[in-house]
């Protein structure tokens, strides 16, 4: 590719800062543009960004609430780790976490007075699991019985389970008398521990473990392997011995409950009433997340942790300088956009073109 | 009755025709962009506030397709000249227009169309083809821009099978190397059917909250972009097929609402799942029937960099 007498030459290796520097160069034009857009809305850029930081970072209970607001990304992360590293893409965590909120309501609902309390906690957390895999595995069964594009089914399957959920909100599960679509609130046997008197809940750790599960899995084990295998090279893994189709479903099996996971996570740690609106495209930032960790759990965990900063801080920056909260939510696509422009640096290098013709 | 339906099939399925008929050029380039969700979006918060503060229809619908161009000139940046993973693109572009649209669309919600506009979409019926008994009213007596859905469909497909730039076009998508050796400019074919395909989404997504709906809600295209890519396979890539495609799911998309009247036992939510059902459905059965021969651009998707053949 010539552009003018530059042409880009495909790099042999890759160097750790070079990794840094692009992701350093897109979060500079995010936060560029991101001006832009704070601009239109008539308030003082800096102010704004001030307000947005102090919010995140400004005191010790803000620095917890950032890492509350972290908590379901850094699992939904994950499941984009899991799912993008076997280049299947499980576009679908979004309707995942919220079949694992719906099966956390459902047995915080019906088994709140017959099992005991650690119990009754793993009862909630697993059901979830369980719940966010069955849901992705329908999109894989589409996918590996007839080839469906997973993209497409996985999305689709997001919006179906909105409509299941508004129905089960509008009948059975609604709070009887409630002016709102949500379900009553549940017994407070259900709800998970908090610690250091603020909202931080034990779901903020479970998602650290979980990190530390997806890499001994993704790198240590045989599985993890061939999961790796089939996202470099689909074909040489068949020839190799490994079955695509297995791996597909486990990958989207795996997925899929941490997922499920962070929509029980939020169930039991933080709303403990089930409504539309618990996910704020959870789902769908785990991808950027998981893009821009470098589908490494580490990497994920910071990614997680810089977006529940501006999750946390924008409503402090609303509430002080008038510019809506929905400046995050554009500021991640720009974030993904810009990452990928600088991503050119990492796989390719800039080259003056010879003048011998 | 049934007109009434039909009348309403069309109207909601026009930003799908628009949409669908946009991406089918851009995977007949080989680029598959998954942005229409977000161009649709960017389109339809650009067009509607442009409609609201200058009252020109004109000015609404030039802006949304340039809202949705730029949307594809950003995807034909990365993936053509920077070769940035088509997939990875196209998701970004659909969150940027997700939070671009809410973003811009903050103040928009609750605020009514000018009645110029208004005005403007209502029905032209074309001398003659409206008396066509039964179909006549329904075909030919609507807003300027379903004819203008109608032109579109007409003239793609008449540009794709039946001139040099479509033969073009289409042997880009089936063989980019081919192709380049035979002296078509490939770089140059692919940013513009892929801008062209943005222009269309933007226009589409302009209809949606211009005429469709009319009115701003956030998300306002709630998956439409994902089923028109859907569409896309459906059509196997045959601009001919977009009318059955589009008006059929234009049809799905409101059968709920109609529904409603006949107070039958079933919960609309449940109805309102039909359009995502039926996609899923779709993309199983046609992929069912590939195996079988008919599979979309043999380019679709890969990247093409001359020198790394």
């Amino acid at each position: 590719m010539k552009i003018g007498s530059f042409y880009l030459e495909k790099r042999t290796h890759v160097r750790w800062y070079i990794q840094g520097l692009s992701i350093l160069i897109a979060l500079l034009g995010a936060f560029g543009v991101g001006a832009l857009l704070i601009k239109t809305t008539g308030a003082n850029v800096g102010e704004a960004y001030a307000a947005l930081f102090k919010g995140a970072f400004g005191s010790r209970n803000a620095f917890l609430e950032t890492l509350v607001q972290s908590t379901p990304l850094i699992l939904t992360g994950l499941a984009m780790v899991v799912a993008f590293r076997a280049r299947v893409w499980n576009i679908g965590a979004e309707g995942q976490f919220f079949a694992g909120a719906m099966a956390a309501a459902w047995v915080s609902m019906s088994l709140h007075d017959t099992l005991p309390y650690p119990l009754l906690l793993a009862a909630v957390l697993g059901s979830a699991m369980v719940a966010g895999a069955c849901w992705s595995l329908i999109a894989a069964y589409c996918k590996i019985r007839f080839n469906a594009n997973i993209i497409i089914v996985t999305v689709m399957m997001n919006y179906i389970i909105l409509f299941l959920l508004s129905y089960l909100l509008s009948n059975t599960w609604r709070e009887p008398g409630s002016y709102f679509m949500q379900t009553a609130r549940f017994e407070r046997i259900t709800y998970l521990p908090r610690f250091f008197s603020s909202r931080l809940h034990l779901g903020f750790f479970n998602a650290l473990i979980a990190a530390a599960l997806v890499y001994l899995i993704v790198w240590k084990t045989s599985l993890g392997y061939s999961i790796r295998a089939v996202g470099v090279n689909p074909v040489a893994s068949q020839f190799k011995g490994i079955q695509i189709k297995r791996t597909i479903l486990t990958v989207m099996l795996i997925s899929g409950a941490l997922a499920g996971l962070a929509g029980g996570g939020e169930i039991a740690g933080l709303q403990h009433r089930l409504r539309l609106d618990i996910s704020t495209g959870y789902g769908y930032t785990g991808i950027i997340i998981a893009l821009l960790g470098r589908l490494n759990p580490v990497g994920v965990a910071l990614a997680a942790i810089f977006f529940g900063a501006l999750v946390n801080g924008s409503t402090h920056m609303q509430i002080f300088t008038g510019v809506p909260v929905a400046l995050v939510q554009s500021l991640q696509g720009i974030v993904l956009i810009f990452l990928l422009m600088s991503d050119v640096l990492t796989r390719y290098r800039i080259r003056r073109m010879p003048h011998a013709d | 009755m049934l007109s009434d339906f039909l009348v309403a099939a069309i109207v909601a399925g026009t930003p799908l025709l628009f949409a669908v008929l946009g991406e089918i050029f851009a995977e007949r380039s080989g680029k598959l962009n998954l942005g229409l969700e977000g161009m649709m979006l960017m389109g339809a918060v650009v067009g509607f506030q442009v409609g609201l503060s200058t009252s020109q229809v004109g000015l609404a619908l030039l802006s949304a397709m340039i809202a949705g161009g730029a949307g594809a000139l950003i995807f034909a940046v990365l993936t053509i000249t920077l070769r940035s993973n088509q997939v990875v693109t196209g998701l970004a572009l659909t969150m940027f227009g997700m939070g671009f649209s809410s973003f811009v669309g903050k103040n928009l919600v609750g605020e009514a169309l000018p009645e110029t506009i208004k005005l403007f979409f209502q029905p032209y019926p074309i001398p003659f083809l409206c008396n066509i008994p039964f179909l006549g009213p329904i075909l030919f007596a609507r807003d300027p821009l379903v004819y203008g859905g109608y032109a579109a469909v007409i003239i793609g497909s008449l540009y794709l099978y039946r001139t040099r730039c479509g033969l073009h076009l289409r042997a880009v998508g089936e063989n980019t190397a081919a192709a380049d050796a035979a002296g078509i400019r490939v770089t140059l074919y692919q940013y513009v059917h892929v801008v062209l395909g943005g222009i269309l989404c933007g226009l589409g997504g302009a209809y949606l909250s211009l005429v469709d709906v009319p009115a701003w809600q956030d998300n306002i295209t709630a998956g439409r972009g994902w089923i028109a890519i859907a569409l896309v396979i459906f059509c196997k890539w045959n601009p001919w097929v977009v009318f059955l495609g589009a008006y059929l799911f234009g049809g799905l998309d409101i059968i709920g609402f109609r529904l409603q009247r006949f107070d039958i036992p079933i919960s609309q939510y449940i109805i309102d799942m039909l359009p995502y059902l039926v996609t899923i459905l779709i993309l199983v059965i046609s992929s069912v029937r590939k195996s079988r021969g008919s599979a979309g651009p043999a380019e679709m998707g890969h990247p093409y960099f001359r020198e790394e053949k």
